[in-house]
Formats: C-alpha cells, structure tokens, sequence
C-alpha cells in the first residue's frame, strides 16, 4: 500500500511505454519489505516522499528543489550535486537529496554482477533511483545525505575500483559510442581513446581551474551518435583518407534486391523497389557517384565522406583502410550568445596506440583557454571573442581552406605588423617633402 | 537506522584513500563474442524492429535485440534487466546512448525465447516494462533531463512529458515508416542541460516569469555579487530598500532586477534561493524543430523554435502531445525517403512547414536575440504563398 | 601556512565583506608570473590542506575559504 496518495501521479501509470512512476512505486515497495535485509543508511520512505513531493508538483506546477554548493568529496571538486527539498518536514525522507556522478565504462557495456554491486551499494547508502544514464553519460546516482557522499565514494573504490565522473568548471566525464566493439563504421577504437584520455586527465576531471565546463566527445563515424559536434568542446569523428571500398558483386545484388538497402531500416514502409540512381547516387551531396555498366565507380578526390551511401548498402559499400579522425572545436548548447556546432581544427590524425598529438592539440587549447577565457566562458565562445586564427596559433595549425565554410565577405583584415613590408614605422617629414600640407 | 562506516574515517580524509582511478575498464564488460570480433565487424542488418544482427569478417553473429528504457531507473528495474541478461546473455548487457538497454546473444535461435521473456514483462498499468523497438526509420527513446523530480530551475517535469509524448507515439517506436530517423529530446530549461538544440524534435520547458525577490532574507541567505555576477544579461544589480520586520521599518540590501531584460534562464536562482522563478502560470514549454547531429546528405543544424509557449498540463499535457502529433503525421506525409525533418521543412520552406503542420506564426518565432538574428529574416523574393498573405488587408495587425 | 597560500588567503579575507567565493581565474591572478596550470597546484594543495573548499552551481565551481559564506548555514550543513 503506497503510503502516499498520488492521483496525478497515477494517471503515468497507464500507456504502453514503461512508466516511471510504477517503477517508483515498485521500489518504494521493496524498500519497506526489505527482502535484502539492509541496515538502510537513509530513511525507508525516500521513494514514496519522492514520489509526494513530485506529486505536489504536478498539482502546483513548479518545483521543490534548490541547489546546494556541495560538490564532491574530499578532495575532489565535482562528481556531486547539492539538492535540497524546500518542503522539509513534509517530505522528510529526501530532504537531503544529492545527486553523484559515476564514471561509466566506455561503451556503456556491463556484467550483470557489476551492476548488481553497484545496486547493492545504492539501496544500502541512497534512494536506489537512479538515471541509466545522464545526458553527459555517467551512471547518476539520484539522491541521498551529506554524510553518505564519502562512504559511498570509499565502497566504490575500495571495493568497486571505480571512480566519480565530473561536475562544475572542470573536464566532464568524456563519453564514446560503441565504437569498434560493434560497429563496421567505426573509423577508430573509440572506446580505448576515450579511456585513455579520461585517465590521462583525471586531475582535470576531479579538480576543477577551468573557467567552466570542458566537455569531450568520441564518434567513430560522422553519422555522430553521441552528438559530439553539437555538444563537446572537442569532439573526435571518425574518417578516412582513402578509397570507400567497394564489392562489385554485393552492389549488384543491392540493384537486384537480392540483399534489403538500408539493412532494412526502412522496412516498415512500402517504400517501392531500390533505385539505386535516385536514392544514392543523385542524392550524394557532392555527385562523385557514377554507375556505368552496372559497376558503381566513386570519385574518391570529391568524397566529402558523408555516409550516406555506405549507411543505404552497408555489405557493398566500406569506409576506407587509411582510417583516423577529425577534431572539431567549441561546441556548445544556445546559453548564452546561441548556440554552436563544433567548428573543424583538425582534418586529419592518425589514432593509434600513441596519441601523444593528440593530447599536444588538447593541452595547447587549454593553456590558451585558462590564459584568455573570461570567468563561464566556453571555448567556442573563446574562438568567437577572439577568432579563429588564435585558435591555429594556440595549437600551431597552419590555416587550410577546410577550416572555412566560404571566405569572409568583409575585408577588415586585421594585418599585423610583421606581415606588412617595411612594418608601420613611417617618417612623416619624409612623406611631407611630396605631399603638401 | 544506525551509520554503518565503509571504512572511511572522517578525521583522516586522506588515510586509505584511493583517487583518480577513473571508470572501469571497458574490456572487462564486453561479451565474449563482442570482445572477439572487436573491430573486425563486417555489416548489420536489423531484422525485424529492434532485433540488429552484425556480421564479423570471421562468420560469428551477435542479435541484440534493443528495447527502450526510462532513463530514470530503479534499482529493482536494474536487478530485473541483469536477471535477464543473467538468463539469456550469459550475464551481459549495455545502454545506448538514448537510454535503451541492449540485450545481445551469439546465436538467432537465443532471440526468439529472449524477445518473448522481455515482451511478457508488463507493469501494474498494461504499459511494457521493456518495449521492443527503436532501430531504422523510428522514433526512437527520448533522451531528457531531470525536470521537477530532481531540478531547482526546470519550467515543467521531463519524465512525464517524456512518458506522454512516447504512449503517443509508442507506434513509432515499434516501428520502422518513417522517411528518416526522427529524433526527439526534452529539456527542463533553457540552459539545455540535455542539448536539445540540435534534434528533429525539442520539448524545451521555458520560463516567463522574472524572478521573485525575497528581500527581508536575501542577504542573509545569498551573496549579493554572486548572484548581480551569475545573470547573463546583467539585469540584476546591487540594491537596498526597505522592508517591514515585526512592525518595524528597516533598510535591507537586496537586488534590482531589470524585468524587461530577463531571459528567464534561472541563473540567478542556482546561486541565490532567495530569487526563485518558477510559475504556474508563467512556465510551459517551447517546441523545436529540423534540427540534426548526423553529416549524411548535410551538414549538421540547429533547431528552431517553431511554438513559443504551449501551457504546463500535468499529468498528461495533451496540448503538448497532439501538437507533436501533428507535426510528426504532417512529416511522415510529406517529406521523401532520407529527408530529416529539417531538410523536408527547408526544401518546402518554412511559411509552408507552419501551413501543413497548422501551427499559428506568432512574432516570438522571429528571433531578435543579438546579432545572428538578422540572418535568420528573409532576404529574398523568394517566398511561398501560404494561406490569407495574399492579401495586404489580411495582414495587418 | 606557506607564503603563497597565505597571499590566497590574505586576498580572500580583504574581500570578505563582499563576497566569499572566487572563480579560479581571480585567485589563478594573484600569480602573474605562473601559467595557469601551477597556480592549480597551488590552489588545490590548499584544498587538500583544508585551508580552502570548492563551490558549484552545478555548471560552475568556485573556491571559498572553508566553513565560510552565507549559503552554508541556510543549507543545514555543519
């Protein structure tokens, strides 16, 4: 019996997509039986005050919660965020409510028995609520007291070996999609990048000094599933140099539709028989497809590497063998100046065993962005305050027709002295004896 | 309720600690035939929707079979998912980055029973706690922020309109007749702690309402220049005035606030509590559209706000939910085999998106937010006619 | 107490009457001739020291001197 009336809250429980509440309401259940036999280290009823305190959101339309300044453990400056209940004594049972980041595997692969620790540690200590996973892809631990953060953060890497992802001005937990663990289109090894670097600044993730968030992001391939170009300040996208392979045979049986384009991601609508003219070779963004005599010859040198044919004929049509990544730099969401997609720094890095350029590229960015960056100042809004070219001078790029969209269409050059013949030193008295005053 | 230490002693931080160890090694976590073929794959098909099988050069198959999940999860749900896995996927199993749960086994004679397993799971209410779907020309799980279960600044809840919005278009999910993938995000609050700004869809909660100011306790709980220093636009200033204490007049430091000037992104209100903004009245939600993250065919683009304000209607926000209804029907009409949402509004144009989608233009969809407005107005005769601009009667104020 | 944590310090309390909270770049300042990266060392051993404690909005951090500012009491902590 919930110990709470919640008649808004209920009416989520119906509809075919799993409900949140019910899964509330299971929880909140369990905990009063207890079958685990835990000595709770937060109260019994923090589910069912949750779910009233949300209750009474729904009735009034507004929120319960403020911010706390909280934010880690000992030592660490994020990885935890502060919350408080602005309805105390009514809903004692989370009137402390914190949140913790945990830093998830690369992947977001499992064992069950891996996650099960985790579940004991989170019923025993906190809520048992969770987020699988939050938008910068930690494991989220919702809610529990001040004194639990440091017991917590003691079991995991005492008995986990695991650690606390990041929060507040520092570098965010860097987050990958599958990468080559399961994807023909990954361009890199994702994963192993993004664990590299994620232990290579573990000061920077836990001691925040930038001057606000920093956020990496690892795609294979520039279909972009973990959204690196709209959302990290350093976005890492799979691509290559060289030819898309190409199987004759398999093509031919695309035309012949002895194999289903797309790999079937379109199934569900009679979409009409494949054409392969219409729906690849006319709509490549840079019309570098050709078929003569039933063979698909492309045009390697006018690629733009789109995906989209290797995406409609995925067992005819390969990335190439020359693989690596591009770079991209300051994205960002619309707070505050608008929002921005990364912007291309690099074109081209090979990613292999040794990333030592890699991590040159980034730690020059840094000391620029430390040096110049204002008080909450993005790194794009940094590129944008500044230009591009401090940038390429950060990082010593030279500049490349792929940095730009289109020239500028103003010509208010910035010269510089030392690019002008004969520098800016003038002699008046010299140019007088010509011009009349 | 007795505190159980972990170990952990309070007056010695630093005795026994471990630090900087970072996450867990992926590889630990990935199934055999995963680890195996890593990075030797050599195709996918999806089956059926929500069942993928990829193919590696050496002839091994792995079937995942792909259901959605709410991204707030219980403990009870996590042991439920690793039973299954413990069951049928000798133990393993992975999330997307959408929040779904991904279930792989090694051979298509594990899918059927594991597809039967997951669908006969139901919750009290009728709902499946682990709807099959997802994959190719869908709608797949929305991602989202936390909203009234957990924030201080959201302007509505993120799972309840995230739970209205996906039994709405629960058939999208289930299937794969869409002309792309459409992809739909929800945040609670302008600040996008959930990037909505580059989807198809964005169910954006936003304030309109300045914030409230607490001037008998805002000194005593806030530092003034924090939060004169945490608004983005500079409304806020240093200010004193009077309040009347137990009958008694005093002068209180406090905060003037340019109302005219406010963005209503709550800053303000996470550094101080003494200037809270939430509404009833004043919060509700602003839809987004035609955005991407993908490069195939085109760049990636931003979504724009295509309805400025549509009212908080908890618990099910009908309003919201037809709306989105309309636009995704009005897409899956309208737009060609590949064109995402964005590239069907573009090729048509956007005077003709709000005719076929029946939503109202008001003048907030103009932007006038500094200088990249101006390259968002039209400058060209090149234009549409859509219903009742013919005439110059029809269009004044 | 080191002499550079004390000029952290000694900034910190001549501005106590205004404000308790400092974004990194204002301490980061009081070392003109280090590059960004050593004033960090400085600043987070005095952390470490219990000399000085972090603030976050969540989006941003700050540094205070420990135990002290307003929002503390109001949030029951200690």
């Amino acid at each position: 019996m919930a110990k709470r009336e919640t008649p808004l809250l209920d009416q989520l429980e119906s509809g075919p997509w799993p409900s949140f509440v019910s899964d509330i309401k299971r929880a909140a259940e369990s905990r009063h039986k207890n079958e685990r036999n835990l000595e709770y280290q937060i109260p019994v009823d923090v589910c069912d005050d949750l779910l009233g305190v949300l209750e009474l959101s729904y009735e009034e339309g507004v929120t319960h919660w403020k911010h706390g300044g909280i934010v880690g453990v000992f030592g660490y400056g994020g990885g935890v965020i502060g919350r408080y209940c602005d309805q105390p004594e009514n809903f004692p049972g989370v009137a402390h409510f914190h949140t913790m980041r945990v830093n998830q595997p690369s992947g977001k692969y499992y064992t069950a028995s891996y996650l099960n620790d985790l579940c004991d540690l989170w019923d025993f200590r906190g809520s048992g609520l969770t987020n699988m996973h939050g938008a910068t892809g930690d494991i989220v631990f919702i809610g529990t007291t001040t004194e639990q953060l440091e017991e917590i953060f003691f079991e995991l890497t005492h008995k986990f070996d695991q650690d606390l992802g990041g929060s507040g001005s520092n570098l965010r937990t860097p987050a990958t999609c599958l990468g080559e663990s399961r994807c023909e289109f990954a361009c890199y090894d994702t994963q192993s990048l993004c664990t590299h670097l994620t232990h290579e600044y573990q000061d920077e993730l836990h001691r925040p000094a930038f001057p606000y968030k920093f956020k990496f992001k690892f795609d294979g391939c520039p279909n972009g599933c973990v959204a690196a170009i709209a959302r990290s300040d350093l976005s890492f996208l799979g691509t290559w140099r060289d030819d898309i392979r190409i199987d004759q045979e398999k093509v031919a049986a695309y035309i012949g539709g002895e194999i289903q384009a797309n790999a079937g991601a379109f199934a569900g609508r009679d979409w009409g028989a494949f054409d392969i003219q219409k729906e690849v070779i006319d709509l490549c963004p840079s019309q570098c497809m050709s078929l003569e005599d039933g063979k698909l010859a492309i045009d390697t040198k006018n690629c733009t590497r789109c995906m989209h044919c290797i995406n409609v004929m995925p067992q005819a049509l390969k990335i190439g063998n020359d693989r690596g990544c591009s770079m991209l730099a300051g994205a960002k969401s619309p707070i505050l100046d608008g929002a921005q997609m990364g912007s291309l720094l690099v074109p081209f890095i090979k990613v292999e065993d040794n990333y030592d350029a890699i991590q040159e590229i980034i730690e020059n960015i840094w000391d620029w962005w430390m040096e110049e960056g204002k008080n909450r100042e993005r790194l794009g809004e940094l590129i944008k305050r500044q230009g591009f070219q401090k940038l390429l001078d950060s990082t010593g790029i030279k500049a490349l027709p792929q940095h730009i969209q289109e020239p500028r269409s103003n010509p208010y050059i910035l010269w510089k002295e030392e690019e002008v013949e004969g520098g800016w030193g003038r002699d008046i008295n010299e140019f007088r004896k010509h011009h009349a005053r | 309720m007795a505190f159980i230490s972990s170990g952990y002693n309070p007056s010695k931080p630093m005795e026994n600690r471990i630090t900087d160890i970072g996450p867990r090694d992926f590889h630990d976590f990935l199934p055999p035939v995963i680890k195996k073929n890593f990075g030797k794959w050599a195709y996918h098909e999806i089956l059926e929707p929500g069942v993928l099988m990829h193919k590696a050069d050496s002839g091994d198959e792995v079937y995942t079979v792909r259901v959605g999940g709410c991204r707030l999860m219980s403990t009870e749900h996590i042991r439920e998912i690793t039973s299954i896995a413990e069951k049928h996927c000798d133990g393993y199993v992975r999330f997307t980055t959408r929040n779904n749960i991904e279930f792989m086994v090694d051979s298509k004679e594990k899918v059927a029973p594991l597809k039967k397993d997951l669908l006969s799971r139901r919750e009290p209410g009728g709902g499946f706690k682990f709807p099959l779907g997802g994959t190719g020309a869908c709608i797949t799980n929305i991602v989202h922020t936390q909203g009234w279960i957990h924030c201080h600044t959201p302007a509505t809840d993120a799972s309840g309109t995230v739970k209205s919005t996906m039994d709405e278009l629960f058939d999208e999910f289930t299937h794969m007749r869409l002309p792309a993938i459409l992809r739909i995000s929800m945040a609670c609050c302008l600040n996008m702690c959930g990037a909505v700004h580059c989807s198809d869809l964005a169910i954006l909660g936003i304030h309109r309402k300045p914030p409230m100011i607490d001037n008998e306790y805002i000194d005593n709980m806030c530092e003034i220049p924090l939060a004169v220093a945490a608004c983005p636009v500079a409304a806020i200033r240093p200010s004193k005035t009077e309040v009347v204490v137990k009958g008694e007049k005093k002068t209180v430091k406090t905060v003037a606030i340019k109302n005219e000037r406010c963005m209503f992104c709550g800053n303000c209100y996470t550094m101080c509590p003494s200037l809270p903004l939430a509404d009833k009245e004043g919060d509700g939600i602003a839809i987004m559209v035609g955005g991407k993250i993908s490069n195939r065919l085109c760049a990636p683009k931003f979504s724009k706000v295509v309805i400025a304000f549509i009212p908080n209607e908890p618990p099910r926000w009908p309003t919201l939910t037809k709306t989105i209804r309309k636009i995704v029907d009005a897409y899956s009409k309208n737009a060609h085999k590949y064109e995402r949402l964005g590239s069907w509004a573009e090729r048509i144009g956007w005077e003709k998106f709000f005719e076929i989608c029946e939503i109202p233009f008001t003048e907030h969809i103009i932007d006038d937010f500094r200088d990249p407005a101006y390259y968002t107005w039209r400058q060209t005769t090149n234009f549409k006619w859509t219903n009742g601009v013919e005439e110059f009667a029809n269009i004044k104020k | 107490m080191d002499e550079k944590a004390q000029i952290v310090v000694d900034f910190i309390k001549s501005k106590e009457k205004n404000k308790s909270k400092f974004y990194f770049k204002d301490l980061a300042a009081l070392f003109p001739d280090e590059k960004p990266r050593a004033a960090k060392k400085i600043i987070n051993k005095m952390i470490d020291d219990e000399i000085l404690e972090y603030w976050s909005s969540g989006s941003t951090t700050m540094y205070g001197l420990k135990g002290a500012g307003k929002q503390h009491d109001s949030e029951g902590e200690e």
